[in-house]
């Protein structure tokens, strides 16, 4: 997962707290999973072990988890070589939706496969309704409105994907029926 | 009776048949996605709905009235009055402003020069073109001309605005502002859309989508209307 | 691209193109037909020695030689609108041709490639239309071939002219038939995504009225140099020119004046109308003032020719009442005698007033074309503003207005600038044996020609209303 590289990049503009961290990641990627506490300390223990932050000072008042957080050189250069590696492209077709459908066709059932379909486009059009939506809202900031487009966009490709197969297996469902 | 509704609408082009008996309600305020693959009808069917086009059977009322049995003058009246439209492209009239192309359908309407002007500024500027208002359609990009064509179809403020494939000539970019923008005032003015769309991401500006399938109405997008035949 | 597949790709059209195909036709088979009877009377030889009168026809106009270039010039004149209307043909943007043409763009071809296939169509169309011609023109002379009983002809069917002048028309013809539509495709541009008409939108200057007085002041030094060139035999030809020029001047000046008129009345509409319909109109004539200028042209050369030949006319018309007067003061006790055959004269007049009424006729066809290419370019436009609940009524107002008020001034000024170039050239005044008489401008054939070309537009705009009523049909929206 790339929560290292984001706490990185978060840092990338000056020290900060653990605390500080989650907020920021949580308000810079408003649509992704939240990230937890516990999540953020324990990679910030394995970013000092690998020496690519290092503690930066404490609060005098506050305990432990006051203690606040810098890049180091080497965390630099890491953030650096992250961003500019280019992700694999899909490396894997792998997908639950995928799995169903293909095991749904292998039981050999088609018309169950369609009623997943059918159902399964329902739910990603009221999901996509939804992020438009945000996109709509007056108040929506830049950041939400990134998100919304990559999760449009995803579930565009998603629907696409759904209306061809079901157009498939219905075709197939015909070449079934009147053999 | 819902505000707008068709019954079993037929309808064919020479032997091809285009609708083959939709059923469809919509409801004050709502915006409706009608949606479906090319060919599907959906063009056809807004053209019916909008009292455009007649169709060869079924009925179309708007408001508990029949619309469809209504002669053409009196449906280009409504058309004028209480419906707006807005197509793909090539809606604005080459030779005029933006200002007076907005104008137009005020001054059809028998309002004065100097006050349709000044509407067609005032909805030139929510649409946020207020600066092309001296221009005209040649000298403007796609978006624009099409921000222009949205201002013309709201200018009188329809009670529904049908659009037929609004973004279909724009890059997706130019083409949400589009949508945005005629969602926006859409609500602001309690206006009832029907967005004729084949692009889900156009469809999902929509509170509800009617799917089409072979010129009928496929509501559980299983896509068997066919097949069952 | 080789002449096979150039003819290929221009017979590709379909049956929708059979309209201009005719039109195109029609026109060239005229064309061919006007040519060879000029060429024919030009070969007539003058027999009869020194009467330079060839007897054996009826008609005085043929009989007489030095009447024959003028018979000429009417039939060569005649062909000019009506190569003009075969050109203008190549324009009728029938939807399914614009499309052809862009599907051959986008198939690799290039801009002067799509003119030549559009080009090469009225061509071929030119042909047809002119081997009918020819066809007509040789059935012709085997069915008019009846001498009287003095054994005179009615035409001369009894000359033909040298074979290779026949030729040439034969190919002459389809030739300037292509470089008519060459001409008028300038403005359009064949793109891979459809056909654009371009459009010059700059406004036009009134320097079409220096044109005017330009033409009027050389028509009037005509009559001035012929006293000063006392040898007419050998300065007839330059005066001749003199004239051609001066009224060439004056014509161009009526045609080009047309695009100033279309932009100052549209800005004059735009200005004080307060109707849709006229600022629909008004903005039109102000986006491409030009367009009354090509449309109108052939209409008001006709009316500058018809003007002038009125004035002239009521010229010759007081002449010949001064004539009479001297000749009455001088014999006061004779009775009242017919001093020349002026019914010859009056027989000429009618004969060019009937080419000029076939020239409005040829010249209102040409103005279907350009109105109905108009219409059909706009088809889009026009159908979606119905669709928006736009009254075809509106349409069809704005249309009336925009053909009719440069119509209406054009012609207007094609009719003053045609009268007073008659003055010009023979003053407006008969001065003989001490008294004076005043020619009379001769309102009642200005008027009767000015309804006349009225009536042809309005014409063309009911026909032009039957193309709006197909073009606004709502399946163009599908398109």
């Amino acid at each position: 997962m790339s929560t290292p590289h984001v706490l990185l990049g978060l840092l990338a503009d000056g020290p900060k707290h653990g605390y500080d961290l989650k907020r920021a990641h949580d308000l810079k990627l408003p649509r992704a999973k939240p990230v937890a506490f516990g999540q953020v300390y324990a990679t910030l223990g394995r970013l000092v072990r690998d020496g690519l932050v290092v503690p930066a000072g404490q609060d005098r008042d506050a305990g432990p988890d006051r203690t606040s957080y810098e890049l180091t050189e080497e965390g630099r250069n890491a953030l650096k070589e992250w961003i500019a590696a280019v992700e694999a492209p899909m490396p894997h077709l792998s997908s639950v939706l995928l799995a169903k459908v293909v095991v749904a066709l292998l039981v050999g059932d088609a018309d169950q496969a369609r009623e997943y379909l059918a159902a399964q486009r329902a739910a990603h059009t009221v999901r996509l309704r939804e992020l438009t939506g945000v996109k709509t809202d007056a108040a929506a900031s830049l950041s939400d409105v990134i998100a919304a487009d990559f999760g449009i966009a995803h579930l565009d490709a998603d629907l696409r994907w759904l209306q061809t197969t079901l157009d498939r297996v219905a075709d197939l469902h015909r070449e079934v029926t009147t053999r | 009776m819902s505000y707008l509704s068709a019954r079993g609408l037929v309808r064919s082009y020479g032997r091809t048949p285009a609708l083959r008996g939709v059923n469809v309600d919509v409801e004050e305020g709502e915006i409706v996605a009608v949606t479906g693959p090319s060919g599907c009808g959906k063009s056809t069917l807004l053209h019916c709905l909008a009292g455009i086009l007649r169709p060869d059977a079924g009925e179309v009322s708007y408001r508990g009235q029949r619309i469809d049995t209504l002669s053409e003058g009196a449906r280009a009246a409504l058309r004028r009055t209480e419906f707006g439209v807005l197509f793909q492209f090539g809606q604005l009239v080459a030779e005029l402003t933006a200002a007076e192309n907005v104008a137009l359908p005020l001054l059809l309407a028998g309002t004065g020069r100097r006050e349709a002007r000044t509407a067609a500024l005032s909805w030139l500027d929510r649409l946020g073109v207020a600066d092309l208002a001296d221009q005209r359609p040649g000298e403007m990009s796609g978006g624009q001309q099409q921000r222009c064509a949205v201002a013309r179809s709201l200018v009188t403020e329809p009670r529904v605005l049908f659009c037929d494939e609004p973004t279909g000539a724009l890059d997706s970019l130019a083409g949400e502002q589009v949508l945005g923008h005629i969602v926006r005032l859409a609500r602001e003015q309690r206006t009832t859309v029907v967005l004729v769309t084949h692009d889900v991401q156009v469809a999902a500006y929509g509170d509800r989508e009617i799917m089409l399938r072979d010129g009928a109405a496929d509501p559980t997008g299983l896509g068997t209307v066919a097949a069952q035949r | 691209m080789k002449p096979g597949t150039l003819v290929r790709l221009a017979l590709a059209g379909t049956r929708s193109d059979t309209v201009r195909v005719a039109l195109t036709g029609l026109a060239a088979g005229l064309a061919t037909l006007a040519y060879l009877a000029a060429l024919t009377v030009i070969a007539i030889p003058t027999v009869n020695g020194g009467g330079r009168v060839s007897p054996q026809y009826r008609p005085a106009l043929i009989a007489e030689a030095g009447l024959r270039p003028g018979v000429v010039i009417v039939l060569v004149l005649l062909t000019v609108p009506v190569l003009a209307l075969a050109g203008q043909c190549a324009l009728l943007g029938a939807p399914s041709r614009d499309r052809r043409l862009s599907a051959i763009r986008l198939a690799g071809a290039s801009p002067g490639q799509a003119v030549a296939i559009a080009a090469t169509e009225t061509g071929l169309a030119s042909v047809l239309g002119m081997i009918v011609g020819v066809g007509a023109y040789f059935g012709g002379r085997a069915l008019l071939h009846r001498p009287d009983a003095d054994g005179r002809l009615p035409l001369p069917t009894d000359v033909l002219p040298p074979v290779w002048w026949i030729v040439l028309v034969c190919v002459g013809i389809p030739v300037l038939a292509m470089l008519f539509a060459i001409l008028q495709l300038r403005r359009v541009a064949v793109t891979p995504f459809g056909v654009v008409r371009r459009t010059r939108t700059r406004a036009p200057l009134p320097w079409s009225g220096v044109l005017i007085a330009v033409g009027l002041v050389i028509t009037g030094s005509v009559m001035p140099l012929e006293r000063q060139l006392e040898d007419e035999s050998r300065n007839s030809g330059v005066l001749l020119v003199v004239l051609f020029v001066g009224l060439a001047c004056a014509t161009v000046g009526v045609v080009a004046g047309t695009g100033w008129i279309s932009y100052a009345t549209g800005w004059l509409m735009h200005r004080f109308g307060r109707r849709p319909a006229a600022l629909l109109a008004a903005r039109r004539l102000m986006a491409d003032p030009w367009n009354g200028s090509r449309t109108l042209a052939a209409l008001l050369a006709c009316l500058v020719f018809g003007g002038g030949a009125a004035g002239v006319r009521s010229s010759f018309a007081t002449q010949f009442a001064a004539d009479q007067e001297s000749y009455e003061r001088s014999n006061p006790e004779s009775g009242i005698i017919e001093l020349r055959d002026t019914d010859f004269y009056f027989g000429a007049f009618n004969l060019i007033n009937v080419a000029i009424a076939l020239g409005l006729v040829i010249a209102a066809g040409g103005l279907i074309v350009a109105v109905a290419e108009s219409i059909v370019s706009r088809r889009r436009a026009h159908a979606a503003l119905v669709a928006t609940g736009v009254p075809r009524s509106t349409l069809a107002k704005a249309m009336l207005w925009q053909s009719l008020v440069p119509a209406a001034a054009g012609i207007v000024v094609a009719l003053a600038v045609g009268a007073a170039l008659s003055q010009s050239l023979f003053g407006d005044e008969v001065v003989q044996d001490g008294f004076t008489l005043a020619v009379p401008v001769p309102y009642g054939d200005l008027v009767l020609l000015g309804a006349g070309a009225v009536a042809a537009v309005l014409a063309v705009v009911g026909v032009g209303l039957l193309f709006l009523r197909a073009s606004t049909a709502l399946e163009e929206l599908r398109v």
